[in-house]
């Protein structure tokens, strides 16, 4: 296990972040996802040692993360969020600085980091000054940072935020070979979710600082819901009410499709039943592929 | 023969150390960026004319027969003893010199790391936050060093080298380590008070501007207070005069203000408890993740 924790709690003064959080996450790209508030930030802080844990514990790599922080952040790479960068150093320095910063001898660090470089993508623009970067490139300089110590594990913090799609793609592109060929686990946290159903077979999502739920994305898709896509003729308001009543969670797309969240528990003739009771017709009836977008919609309650 | 190998991600082979000295890189890189600055290695060098100016006053001293027709009789007017290394080392030009090369050199060290989002990266190392303020702490006391230590040694030196015998060295055996005691208290204080102000702000030209006025009007509150309340203990106020006073009473000399020296220290302490209250609340990787 590359991640586990165990009933992980903290509050900032009164208000808990995390509520008691528990989960393992294995090998390959995983996504963590969660509307804002649902304590993703903090669990990525105490993860990576800036925050120290009011309750539970855990384990990075299999370093504490209580005890161990050195060693964790020195098998980790942290790609931030927000652009970061230091002023007035070109690429190669920045990057071989970092390196060396985690550990690495300085000649080291600087073939290192010119190796990484390129890896990213900005071998030609190595030498210029981060002041004059774009916005695409400060993200693969970022990336560049996290990599330069060839760490076990990457946590990767909104990494196509702020990119044209040229550079989301690119950058995508990135994230799948490091997690798919370069034996590096990879824990993307992102509020695009077809970033992470693009790269993640698996997803932690957490709803008010508790996980909501945790797995495979396809095992998620067969177990947690069934979502079907309807139209109907006549009696939609009535219909709408009857679902709901039953337990289902009905949202209404612009072309007038209805889409019904069921239970995993809930026969589907219930959706015939409830027309019935509401006098509507049931024009179209198809059993959805549910989408992460979806599955995100029905877990945290929020589209 | 080495292998060739394509362009791409490659493991690393080798083995992450855990120097105790993970300050180190922070410091070096603090150093070399302070000398990339357009002027700066130009102030840097202007510097040590006030030294030069100092090492002329001990070779006259060493020759007054020869200088006599300048020195117009007074052969006391350059008297090589504590008390001269004293003014070097407090001298306001000297003083003036060592914030301009703080504000030109050293302004950014907290303010440009706060003002790009850096600080998160640095602690996503393993780095603890006394490594971090250590590697920061000693940049600006290099540059403090450099520009009293280092000269103060070589002034030692060269009087002894111009009057060809130890008899001074004998004269004064705790001169060298009253020297470096005063430097350090100086690149401490210096390095303090630069942190502090460093930390106060994002936008590294205020802190270039509030480094210099700080310095400069604290001294002139001190005239202004010392005009209306008539009293020595309004050179309290003033940096200069604290460190002044500080640097006398190592020297061994009678201190300028009729304050006691305890004061003085005192203010220059509590100015360094205060930049380590600011740096410990300011400095931290997690405030910038939001």
């Amino acid at each position: 296990m590359s991640i586990e924790v165990r009933d992980l709690r903290f509050s900032y003064g009164k208000v808990p972040a995390l509520a008691g959080v528990t989960f393992r996450l294995g090998e390959g790209a995983v996504g963590l996802l969660g509307p804002n508030g649902a304590g993703k930030s903090t669990l990525l802080r105490i993860l990576l040692g800036f925050l120290n844990p009011q309750g539970g514990e855990g384990t990075v790599l299999g370093y504490d993360i209580r005890r161990e922080q050195p060693a964790i952040r020195r098998s980790v790479g942290y790609m931030p969020e927000d652009d970061c960068f230091v002023a007035g150093m070109d690429a190669v320095t920045f990057t071989s600085y970092f390196g060396e910063l985690s550990g690495m001898p300085s000649q080291e660090a600087m073939k290192r980091a010119h190796e990484v470089l390129f890896y990213v993508g900005l071998e030609e623009s190595r030498y210029r000054l981060l002041d004059t970067y774009s916005a695409g490139m400060k993200q693969r300089l970022k990336m560049a940072q996290a990599l330069v110590h060839d760490p076990k594990l990457l946590f990767l913090d909104e990494p196509t935020s702020n990119l044209d799609p040229q550079g989301r793609t690119d950058m995508l592109e990135l994230i799948r070979d490091i997690a798919s060929h370069k034996d590096i686990q990879v824990l993307i946290s992102s509020h695009i979710l077809a970033d992470i159903e693009t790269l993640c077979s698996s997803v932690l999502i957490l709803n008010r600082g508790a996980v909501a739920a945790q797995g495979r994305i396809d095992d998620l898709r067969a177990t947690n819901l069934s979502l079907y896509e309807l139209r109907v003729k006549g009696g939609e308001e009535a219909f709408r009410g009857e679902l709901e009543a039953v337990g289902c969670r009905v949202d209404e797309t612009e072309d007038r499709l209805i889409k019904v969240y069921m239970p995993a528990d809930m026969s589907r003739m219930e959706i015939f039943r409830a027309a019935s009771r509401a006098g509507a017709q049931v024009r179209y009836f198809i059993k959805s592929r549910t989408s992460l977008e979806d599955l995100f919609a029905e877990l945290v309650g929020v589209d | 023969m080495a292998t060739v190998r394509q362009k791409g991600y490659y493991h690393w082979d080798g083995r992450l150390a855990e120097s105790r000295f993970r300050w180190w890189p922070i410091t070096r890189t603090g150093i070399k960026l302070a000398f990339r600055k357009k002027g700066f290695r130009f102030l840097f060098a202007a510097s040590f004319l006030p030294a030069v100016g100092f090492l002329t006053a001990i070779y006259v001293s060493e020759r007054l027969e020869d200088f006599k027709f300048m020195m117009r009789g007074s052969d006391r007017l350059i008297k090589i003893d504590p008390g001269f290394f004293n003014t070097y080392l407090t001298n306001s030009s000297v003083l003036f010199l060592v914030i301009m090369v703080i504000v030109f050199g050293c302004a950014g060290l907290i303010a440009d790391d706060l003002k790009h989002n850096s600080l998160q990266i640095y602690f996503a190392r393993p780095l603890r936050k006394k490594d971090y303020l250590l590697g920061k702490t000693a940049v600006v006391a290099f540059f403090v060093l450099v520009l009293t230590f280092i000269p103060g040694l070589l002034l030692f030196l060269f009087k002894l080298v111009f009057a060809g015998s130890f008899r001074f060295f004998l004269d004064y055996p705790w001169l060298v380590p009253e020297i470096a005691l005063d430097s350090i208290v100086l690149a401490v204080f210096f390095a303090c008070y630069t942190l502090l102000l460093s930390a106060s702000s994002k936008n590294s030209r205020y802190v270039m501007i509030l480094i210099f006025t700080v310095y400069l009007f604290s001294y002139i509150l001190y005239v202004i207070l010392h005009s209306i309340f008539r009293t020595p203990y309004t050179a309290l106020v003033s940096v200069l005069a604290d460190i002044q006073q500080v640097s006398a009473f190592i020297f061994g000399q009678k201190p300028p203000h009729a304050v006691p020296v305890f004061w003085s220290f005192l203010v220059l302490a509590a100015v360094c408890g205060l930049a380590a209250f600011v740096l410990k609340k300011k400095v931290r990787g997690v405030e910038v993740i939001r």
